[in-house]
């Protein structure tokens, strides 16, 4: 206990994390336990299909099949919820990182220790990417167990490398909200900052399904790099991983430059 | 002399129009126990962070342990210990568990040193922070900061909340650190505190050291207001003439006055007449400024006539040492 910067995080976020992943993990299982009783589901089907095709697409990028329950979960979990509870955490615990002890006033005599700054950013990071894989896999324990209690046949490796996707676009925004905490020192307007990138991107994805204009921008947006090639149907795109790999590096990177660079706030 | 163990080559810090530090040049020797003093705002906080690299200079340098603020930095936080002016802990941590922390990332075999310290300091290290009063925090402070026994520990106004008892224990800690041969670093805005514990003091304002001092001079030229009454009127010409005094005032049989160095003399002019009461305070550093260095509340820098060398538009490389004398 205690014996790091990394340990210090876990020491201070475990219950939190195991908190938010067991409400991250209700969400699924009521998604998947409730999909065998929704009677109307064939009238919900009806319904979406007089939607103009626009519509349909915006608010699912994936194919819109309720017939099945990766359909289902496609466009009740995938295309909003998931991402909300993954993004909550990391954007906050991101921006925090260290902007939060920087507010706080901590930061100062953290670093009167002989711990290198770079240090602080890389073990805050790792404590980072494990709490939010500790929440994608309550949501996986959630579906999995969901399906396990209403009995619905669901292909839980697929749910997996979809909720995979989900940890990915987390930590793509994440490493964002870092960088924009370390050069800014200031949790919040880091959070809030990432938060209207992650609507943007949102929007830019949706539209850019419908846009002809847009479309060739879509890829900008770390959702379309999420789910535009529907995950829980065909797996995890390699290509998209990367991308968004690429933002969590990338976004660590700066951080690291910006707070090894910057005056400390007080 | 040996290598100093903190030294800063023309520091300065701006901060756009707010006043960091200028052009501070700064020895402090192994062993001693070196005071800072200005008011809130001098600049001494700012200081001690350029030393620490949380901040950067805009031009200038320190070195510390012979080695640079900012290149070795880590190097040099593995020696040293500090306080920082407002301190805040980690909330939901007890002492010990921050003392355990603490002692990883400085690579402590153990926190008996801080425990040590924590028993002489009356200090509850098993209580949340949170659940602690200032003070007590202050403490925790003290004990993180002194744990690994460094070298040089740097204490931002040390005894801010600090109650007189816990305040005596902590000046005994100075004197044993001295005895240890330990360099110490304490800034601090209260001159009695400064004298009671240092060997020399940097006085700075306004960003620009002032001058450099040693405290037995900086006693020798002690300043005190007087107030006396006496149980006649009484005439200032009578007490215009005797050494040291100034700023008289008169009013009936009420006196007030400004005494520098020994107030014997004065003492000795008043009881040829009969005194009903004495009453002797602790200038304020304001008026000690003004007093040595001719330099008041609010204006910029001091004027070019006043006595002070080693100061402001002093030309750099002057050695700060040099005692300016009171007018």
């Amino acid at each position: 206990m205690l014996r790091s910067v990394f340990a210090k995080v876990v020491h201070d976020q475990w219950r939190m994390v195991l908190g938010w992943a067991a409400f991250s993990a209700v969400w699924p299982a009521m998604y998947v336990g409730l999909y065998p009783s929704i009677g109307a589901l064939g009238e919900l089907e009806k319904m979406l299909d007089q939607f103009p095709p626009a519509i349909r697409e915006f608010f699912a990028s994936a194919s819109l099949d309720l017939s099945s329950p990766e359909g289902f979960l496609n466009m009740e979990l995938f295309t909003f919820v998931a991402p909300l509870l993954i993004l909550a955490y990391t954007v906050v615990v991101g921006g925090g990182a260290t902007a939060g002890e920087e507010e706080k006033g901590t930061m100062d005599l953290l670093l009167a220790n002989p711990i290198p700054r770079w240090r602080i950013v890389v073990e805050k990071s790792a404590a980072f990417v494990i709490g939010t894989i500790v929440i994608g896999i309550g949501m996986w324990i959630g579906a999995a167990a969901g399906a396990a209690i209403a009995d619905v046949d669901l292909d839980l490796v697929l749910v997996g490398q979809a909720i995979g996707s989900v940890v990915l676009l987390g930590l793509a925004l994440g490493g964002f909200a870092l960088a924009l905490g370390a050069i800014t020192g200031r949790r919040w307007l880091a959070a809030g900052t990432a938060l209207m990138v992650v609507i943007a991107g949102f929007f830019l994805n949706g539209f850019g399904a419908l846009v002809d204009w847009l479309e060739p921008w879509r890829p900008i947006s770390p959702f379309y790099q999420y789910i535009a090639n529907d995950p829980l149907s065909n797996g995890i795109d390699p290509g998209n991983a990367l991308v968004l790999v690429g933002w969590a590096v990338v976004g660590t990177a700066i951080a690291i430059i910006a707070f090894e660079r910057r005056d400390l706030a007080r | 002399m040996p290598d100093p163990i903190i030294r800063t080559e023309r520091l300065t810090k701006r901060y756009g129009r707010a006043r960091g530090v200028d052009d501070l040049d700064l020895e402090v020797r192994p062993g001693e126990v070196f005071g800072f003093l200005g008011p809130n705002g001098a600049g001494k906080t700012t200081t001690i962070r350029l030393l620490l690299d949380f901040i950067r200079p805009t031009s200038g340098r320190a070195v510390i342990f012979g080695l640079d603020s900012r290149r070795d930095s880590r190097a040099i936080r593995r020696r040293l210990g500090y306080l920082p002016g407002e301190l805040t802990l980690y909330e939901s941590l007890s002492g010990v568990e921050l003392l355990t922390y603490f002692a990883h990332l400085r690579g402590l075999r153990s926190i008996e040193t801080g425990r040590r310290v924590a028993e002489r300091l009356d200090c509850d290290l098993t209580r949340e922070i949170k659940a602690l009063s200032h003070g007590n925090r202050q403490k925790v402070g003290l004990v993180q900061a002194l744990m690994g026994d460094p070298e040089l520990t740097i204490f931002d106004e040390p005894t801010l909340g600090l109650d007189p008892l816990v305040q005596a224990v902590f000046f005994e800690l100075v004197d044993e650190l001295r005895t240890a041969g330990r360099t110490l670093f304490v800034s601090s805005h209260n001159l009695p505190e400064i004298q009671r514990i240092c060997d020399r003091v940097g006085i700075i304002r306004e960003g620009r050291l002032l001058a450099v001092e040693s405290v037995s001079d900086l006693k020798r030229r002690a300043l005190r207001r007087l107030e006396l009454r006496f149980a006649e009127p009484v005439t200032a010409e009578r007490f215009a003439r005797v050494p040291g005094v100034h700023d008289l005032v008169v009013d009936g049989p009420f006196l007030s006055c400004v005494v520098t160095g020994s107030v014997d003399p004065m003492l000795r002019a008043a009881l040829e007449l009969r005194v009903d009461d004495v009453i002797s305070h602790e200038p304020s550093l304001e008026e000690i400024f003004l007093a040595f260095y001719g330099t008041g509340a609010t204006g910029g820098p001091p004027p070019e006539s006043a006595p002070t060398p080693g100061a402001p538009g002093g030309t750099p490389g002057t050695p700060s040492e040099e005692v300016p004398h009171a007018a």
